[in-house]
């Protein structure tokens, strides 16, 4: 089979606008007396730290003996014991508000540029476009307890390309254990997508007339019958734990469910008798990943960060997915990430390849997607952070570069290039 | 037996409400105790002021350069211990602060630039510590040079309320606090048989306590910006003058010092300001029984080394 080239060049956004509202204690960060940030201030005041000589220790236990005399007149309170506060005094801070909480907007934009040679496919003639693009926009607003660390938020998304667009909402709420330690995550989201009839030119059905009801098509195909609805309900459950300075984990665990049409409209399928025909699907299915992942800081600049995936549906696949990125902290601002990914997963029941569907089938796929194979992607990825702005620009205040090369075992291999910009 | 109350009075005084308060069960008691407080605020008032022509402070500026002056044994004393913290603080305190040349540069609500560094420092050429000539024996002070003026307004009020507290202690008061709009000493329980504490409110918001400490026995003294301040291209000036540079003091929003008594407290907090976070707290740090929380202007929270802190 001729090797099929995907390259996608992936492009996203995201910006984060966070308000405090009435965040006392969020509007006074403490530091630590030795952060860097004050070294700049010092000079500007001319006066320099100096060692103190022992009497001037002491200053202020010796305060008026110093004068000789204990006389009220002096000021003095005499011999009279002045307490000691070497043990410390405690600042105590409170919440003056109940309702303190902290506000996120999040706004994320993503582009995606792909190419597959197949896609020119989709026309007989190999005349429709190799290439598309897509859109998603989202929104995301998120309100923390600054007091509890508990978050409940809301999202949409949208996202279009030539033939599907998605729009999708989700609800999301988080709650902390006690010492802040655990944290238990509920998202629920809902996608309602619309897959444009785009079927193959050979499969147009000869008695109607071309109707643009729906989206049009990629440049040089017309033959689409509007769209078609497909739905997605997911429950995404997560539960994360701090175990000590260096280690966290967390367990996830997903329910998904889709209904609608589920397949592709030009996605062809050779019969084993010869006959060619659209690809047919279930119109429902059920999925199902659990997930575990570790965070492991070793030393003060590298993070190990693992992820495991147990995946099945009831189509019939079961993957696992193996994931292993190792971030290493080069200076505060500046990072290297490569990554490595394995993958592994069995055919759904309705997969056969070229000639390998038999007519009587129910349902019937030649789509590799839903094939057996075993895929690996690794790459590397650069993220800098400087505190003056990715190129002295305040407003942007990070940027992450990441190359990808991903090869399945059925001889599909991609290249994926993918910058992230974080604006504040 | 009654049960015992906080019973207090205020009063405006050295430029100031002074509030005084004590623990008592009998009111008339305390309201005496109070009233004799009061009384020796208003003596140290009469004693430092340079509002009467004859006051000492005004005999002493008025010779300046010319001849030294005998003064009583209490002020003689007080400048003192004035110099000592001079010393301490390389000059950031200084009670010869007064003699800031204002014909040169005034610090007022319209400012719109600073003045240039040279001007800036002549206008301070006349604040030295060191040119207070002090004679033990004699009794006497003399300012070197011609222009020179001392003033007890950065100690004063610390001094004062270190005062009113002996006098009212020595009146029987096991507990109480004197408080002169914000730089206080406290002694004692409160009633309910807990230590005094006080809110410290963040600067930002109006009025809003954002932590508090406990202060039994302590004094706490608080300088900074939000209240008289001034912007220039967006930065905020405060009034103080840095005795090195001759220009304001900016960055800091506000320092409270807390040590064991109210004279020290009020002394400590300018010059802290005047020296910044870095070279101020390493001098904190370094000193027994005084400690200081430092918040800047853009909201960093700073505190000396023996402080804790703690979520309520």
């Amino acid at each position: 089979m001729k090797k099929i080239y995907l390259t996608v060049v992936g492009f996203s956004m995201l910006c984060r606008i966070s308000t405090h509202a009435q965040t006392r204690r969020d509007t006074i960060s403490t530091k630590p007396l030795n952060s860097s940030t004050q070294s700049s201030k010092q000079d500007s005041t001319q006066y320099n730290p100096r060692k103190l000589k022992l009497d001037e220790v002491n200053f202020v236990t010796s305060y008026y003996s110093q004068t000789g005399n204990h006389s009220a007149v002096t000021g003095g309170i005499g011999t009279e014991s002045v307490t000691d506060i070497a043990n410390g005094l405690d600042l105590n801070f409170v919440w003056t508000n109940n309702h303190q909480n902290k506000n996120t907007l999040a706004v994320g934009l993503g582009f995606d540029y792909h190419t597959a040679a197949s896609q020119a496919y989709v026309s007989k003639t190999g005349a429709s476009s190799p290439t598309g693009t897509r859109l998603y926009p989202s929104l995301d607003w998120t309100v923390e307890n600054a007091k509890s660390g508990n978050t409940f938020g809301i999202g949409t998304y949208y996202s279009t390309e030539y033939n599907y667009n998605s729009l999708g909402a989700d609800l999301h709420f988080s709650v902390k254990t006690d010492h802040k330690n655990g944290e238990f995550s509920a998202k629920l989201q809902g996608y309602f997508d619309n897959v444009t009839l785009i079927y193959p030119s050979e499969f147009v059905p000869a008695s109607t007339t071309v109707v643009n009801n729906g989206r049009n098509g990629d440049g040089g195909h017309r033959d689409n019958f509007g769209t078609s609805p497909r739905k997605t309900y997911s429950a995404a459950f997560g539960y994360s734990q701090i175990i000590n300075s260096r280690l966290q984990v967390a367990v996830l665990a997903d329910v998904v469910g889709q209904n609608g049409f589920l397949s592709l409209p030009f996605h062809r399928v050779y019969f084993s008798n010869g006959k060619d025909t659209i690809e047919r699907l279930p119109s429902s299915r059920f999925k199902l990943p659990v997930g575990f992942r570790a965070n492991y800081f070793v030393g003060d600049n590298i993070i190990i960060r693992s992820y495991y995936r147990y995946y099945a549906d009831n189509w019939g696949i079961r993957a696992n997915t193996a994931n292993l990125e190792v971030a290493y902290k080069v200076s505060p601002f500046f990072s290297i990430s490569p990554f490595y990914r394995y993958y592994q997963q069995s055919a759904a029941r309705f997969f056969a390849p070229y000639e390998g569907n038999s007519p009587t089938q129910t349902f019937f796929t030649s789509n590799y997607e839903y094939a057996k194979f075993t895929s690996q992607f690794f790459g590397v990825g650069f993220r800098v952070a400087p505190p003056t702005g990715v190129f002295g620009w305040q407003g942007l205040h990070e940027l992450e570069i990441r190359y990808g090369h991903y090869s399945q075992n059925t001889d599909l291999v991609s290249n994926v290039i993918s910058l992230n910009l974080g604006f504040k | 037996m009654t049960a015992n109350q906080v019973f207090k009075k205020d009063c405006k005084l050295m430029g100031n409400r002074f509030e005084l308060s004590v623990v008592a069960t009998d009111e008339k008691r305390a309201n005496e105790t109070i009233e004799a407080g009061i009384d020796e605020i208003k003596r140290i008032e009469k004693l430092l002021t340079t509002f009467s022509d004859d006051s000492e402070t005004n005999r002493v500026n008025s010779n300046a350069g010319i001849q030294p002056v005998i003064v009583s044994r209490e002020t003689f004393e007080l400048i003192k211990r004035s110099v000592s913290i001079s010393k301490l603080t390389q000059g950031a305190f200084d009670i010869t602060y007064g003699s800031i040349d204002k014909s040169l540069w005034n610090f007022d609500q319209d400012m719109k630039s600073l003045p240039d560094a040279g001007t800036a420092k002549k206008m301070v050429r006349l604040i030295n510590y060191r040119n207070i000539i002090l004679n033990e024996e004699n009794c006497t002070v003399f300012l070197r040079e011609r222009g020179m003026r001392i003033g007890f307004g950065g100690i004063g009020k610390g001094y004062a309320a270190e005062r009113a507290k002996l006098i009212m202690k020595e009146q029987g008061a096991v507990s109480g606090v004197v408080n002169a709009s914000g730089d206080l000493t406290a002694w004692g329980l409160q009633p309910n048989g807990e230590k005094w504490t006080i809110g410290i409110v963040n600067p930002d918001a109006s009025g809003q306590v954002f932590s508090y400490l406990a202060i039994s026995d302590l004094a706490v003294a608080t300088s900074g910006n939000y209240e008289k301040y001034i912007v220039i291209d967006g930065k905020k000036y405060s009034h103080t003058i840095n005795p090195r540079t001759g220009l304001p003091v900016t960055g800091i929003k506000s320092v409270t010092i807390i040590t064991t008594n109210a004279e020290i407290a009020d002394a400590m907090a300018t010059p802290v300001t005047i020296m910044g976070v870095h070279a101020g707290l390493d001098l904190v740090n370094q000193m027994k029984n005084i400690e200081a929380i430092i918040i800047t202007d853009d909201d960093q929270l700073y505190t000396s080394k023996n402080i804790n802190l703690r979520d309520a």
